[in-house]
């Protein structure tokens, strides 16, 4: 057991923590400021801001060089998290871009996509939507039907997806398309990219249970696109999607863990204020949370430790999205009950954890929902029967 | 970074369970549950302990022992738990750890090399309301874990200060009590003027929370065996022409308890290191680790029983073993909910 970081890491961390210092405005940094933003605007303000975040060197920290990212190691990659959440610094704009699609291309893209598209997002030059949901499609994704019809060197797009989210503010979308219905249900599926300023598309936004309109559908109506937007082989979208999403493991919990502990120290400060902080019953609800977020920061640690051997982790990051997204929705109900009837009421102060709060509903919904997660846990770590 | 056991702990622990398996399986723990005249303190095992020299583990080298770390002590508790292991293991590492922090350069070298080569057996009455005059004790400790085998008691007194005391001494009794689990021997320990003698260093807390840590990692190892062992049974065990473990029903409280237990195997590890380290966040590390691994081995040990059926709620199945060692253990060096007022005390009130 060594809990610290190599001189390098600390090095890293330092550098970042000064250019934060240097180039996160204060402003941004307090409760409730991007509530208060308008959604377009404060957008093209975070936008710009990981831009020249990006310049700086302090993006893509895993990536190789040559992709134009930093080279840095798994540990840096944890700090730079984690110092991102600790500044209050803006989410990305890019988050399934960055996550998901370059990874990907790293691994299977031609040489043109790698070039074309990873740098450019880097720098959110363009800016990346998921197109995988359909409505008959959520948990049970192989069964989606959105058609890309062959024809010459193109694909005819018709269909539609749906809970894209950041499709109004996206420039192109990755999905998944049916491109031959005679084969087996996995089968027949080719992952595409799709201009989304191409004739033909319709986005549709979609108001959240928050009053945003984070999400939306995309209507397809014979929309063409190019065979070289083809990622990996045609009917090949099934394995390129399994790749694309394992690398949503690998990535420990420590942006979680440093965020909700942040959001228990506000509810801890609302129950002084409430004069609430001694009811013995939110003291043992309070410390609950601290229990099951502690334990996820030392789960983080050991994560942290396999990807840094090397170790494939599989279905065990099933289990980080458990622990994280049901503990979150805890302490989302732990606010409730601190603040009672004032849970909601706007106002300074609660803003962001009332919005938290009703987020928290969907964490156990998107990326895998945790009935789904359940199944995984259940019979690839334990083996029980199918 | 490194999170994990090192190579050399976990061959320690291959050896440990080997050992344990085959000198001491459940089938011998169970034998304990049907000798109502057995003392609980199975011979050849404390003396396979000692030869093994598992007991020299925390006892610093200068007074013939490892020197190793509390995360290695951890890694023995966890096997101690997955085998529903008895004896004064446990209760003699904790009270040799009162003497090893606070005893005098005397009260070491009297103790802890005999503790290391498995010659005395200790245990700590703590808990209860002992009074002091003039060096002598007063008052009734309950739930004293081997007091009847052990060869000094370190008594807590009013105050918060150590004593240690000859169980066989004058105006000592020790009485034995029957309890559930019978993979330990609860006892009373009753002191009427009883002679004590103070060790020099008022190391209370730091000793109850290195009980809590072995403890807790006991806890883990019984929960996650009670775990293993449901998802065993269920995988072959049929009801309505398919495998019992094939019903979402199970299948997901199964995988909820597999995250927990996993989570109080981590929070085991992290709180010994943290303490072996000295870590700035320690005293909240063990109140983590111990209130985690208390709700997950009451809850995997529980599933246990209503997993197997009916098979699962009699005296010749495993699953009460591994329950009463739960249930057990919960309340040894604070309940869950004890520990989460302290946590409450230091998140909220910044105690
Ligand atoms: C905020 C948000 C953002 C999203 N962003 C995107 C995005 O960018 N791109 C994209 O493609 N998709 C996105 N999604 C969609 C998301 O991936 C799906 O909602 C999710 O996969 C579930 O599918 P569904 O909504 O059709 O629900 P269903 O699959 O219909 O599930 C309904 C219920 O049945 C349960 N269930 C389903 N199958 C099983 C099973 N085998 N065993 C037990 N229970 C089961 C589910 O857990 C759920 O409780 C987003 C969703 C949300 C909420």
């Amino acid at each position: 057991m060594d809990l610290t970081y190599s001189e390098a890491d600390e090095q890293f961390r330092a550098e970042f923590r000064a250019w934060l210092d240097a180039n996160l405005p204060a402003e941004w940094r307090q409760r409730g400021f991007w509530s208060r933003q308008d959604r377009d605007e404060g957008f093209a303000m975070r936008r710009e801001w990981e831009a020249s975040k990006a310049r700086a060197g302090f993006a893509g920290i895993q990536w190789p060089k040559e992709y134009g990212g930093r080279g840095g190691t798994p540990a840096q990659r944890a700090i730079y998290d984690e110092e991102m959440v600790r500044y209050r610094a803006p989410l990305t704009v890019n988050g399934l871009g960055l996550t998901f699609l370059a990874p990907t291309l790293m691994v299977i893209g031609s040489d043109e996509q790698k070039r074309d598209i990873i740098k450019p997002l880097l720098h959110n030059e363009v800016i990346w939507c998921q197109g995988f949901s359909e409505p008959n499609a959520g948990s049970d994704l192989a069964a989606l039907q959105c058609r890309a019809e062959p024809d010459g060197d193109e694909y005819v797009i018709n269909g539609q997806k749906i809970w894209t989210s950041q499709a109004m503010h996206s420039d192109k979308m990755f999905g998944l398309f049916r491109t031959s219905t005679e084969d087996k249900k996995h089968r027949g599926i080719t992952m595409l990219i799709v201009d989304l300023r191409s004739p033909g598309i319709d986005i549709r936004p979609l108001k959240q249970m928050t009053g945003a309109t984070d999400f939306g559908e995309v209507f397809f109506t014979d929309v063409r696109v190019p065979k070289s937007n083809v990622i990996g082989v045609e009917g090949g979208g099934w394995d390129v999607a399994m790749l694309l999403l394992s690398f949503e493991r690998g990535a420990s919990a420590m942006p979680q863990y440093t965020g909700f502990r942040r959001e228990l120290d506000d509810i801890v400060g609302l129950a002084r204020d409430l004069g609430r902080d001694q009811n013995p019953l939110l003291r043992q609800r309070i410390a609950s949370s601290v229990v099951e977020l502690e334990c996820l920061k030392y789960h983080s640690l050991h994560v942290l430790t396999q990807v840094e051997q090397g170790k494939e982790l599989g279905a065990a990051s099933s289990m980080t999205k458990l622990q994280w997204s049901e503990t979150h929705q805890d302490i989302g109900e732990l606010f409730a009950d601190v603040a009672g009837l004032g849970h909601q009421v706007s106002g300074d102060g609660v803003d962001d954890l009332q919005r938290s709060y009703l987020w928290s509903r969907s964490e156990t919904i998107w990326g895998g929902s945790s009935q789904v997660q359940r199944n995984i846990v259940a019979e690839r770590l334990l083996g029980l029967p199918r | 970074m490194f999170f994990s056991l090192t190579d050399e702990q976990r061959a320690l622990r291959s050896t440990v369970r080997e050992l344990l398996a085959d000198r001491f399986p459940l089938s011998a723990v169970r034998a304990l549950y049907d000798d109502d005249g057995s003392d609980g303190d199975p011979a050849e095992l404390w003396k396979a302990i000692g030869e093994q020299g598992w007991l020299a583990v925390l006892i610093p080298e200068d007074h013939d022992g490892l020197g190793l770390g509390l995360l290695d002590a951890a890694v023995l508790a966890r096997c101690w738990g997955e085998g529903c292991v008895p004896g004064p293991f446990l209760p003699t590492l904790v009270a040799a750890e009162a003497i090893r922090l606070g005893g005098s350069a005397e009260q070491k070298s009297s103790w802890l090399p005999r503790v290391a080569a498995g010659e005395a057996k200790l245990t700590l009455a703590h808990g209860g309301r002992v009074t002091q005059a003039d060096g002598k004790l007063s008052g009734t400790v309950h739930h004293v874990e081997y007091a009847h085998v052990a060869d000094a008691l370190v008594v807590a007194a009013d105050g918060g200060r150590l004593w240690l005391v000859d169980p066989r001494g004058a105006g000592v009794t020790v009485t034995v009590t029957k309890a559930l689990d019978r993979s330990t021997v609860l006892t009373t320990v009753v002191l009427e003027g009883a002679a004590g003698q103070e060790l020099p260093g008022a190391v209370l807390p730091d000793v109850l929370d290195r009980g809590a840590v072995l403890y807790a990692n006991d806890l883990a190892g019984v929960a996650r065996v009670a775990l293993d062992r449901t998802v065993d049974y269920d995988k072959t065990r049929e009801q309505f022409g398919r495998p019992v473990g094939s019903f979402q029903a199970i299948k997901h409280a199964l995988a909820d308890l597999h995250v927990a237990v996993t989570m109080a195997e981590h929070a085991g590890w992290y709180a010994a290191h943290a303490l072996d380290a000295g870590l700035p966040d320690a005293a909240l590390a063990v109140s983590v680790a111990k209130s985690k691994a208390g709700d997950a081995a009451r809850e995997a040990t529980a599933a246990m029983i209503q997993y197997h059926g009916g098979i699962g709620y009699t005296w010749e199945h495993d699953a009460h073993l591994f329950f009463k060692r739960a249930k057990r253990a919960e309340y040894q060096y604070g309940d869950p909910a004890e520990h989460r007022e302290r946590i409450a005390r230091l998140v909220v009130d910044g105690a």
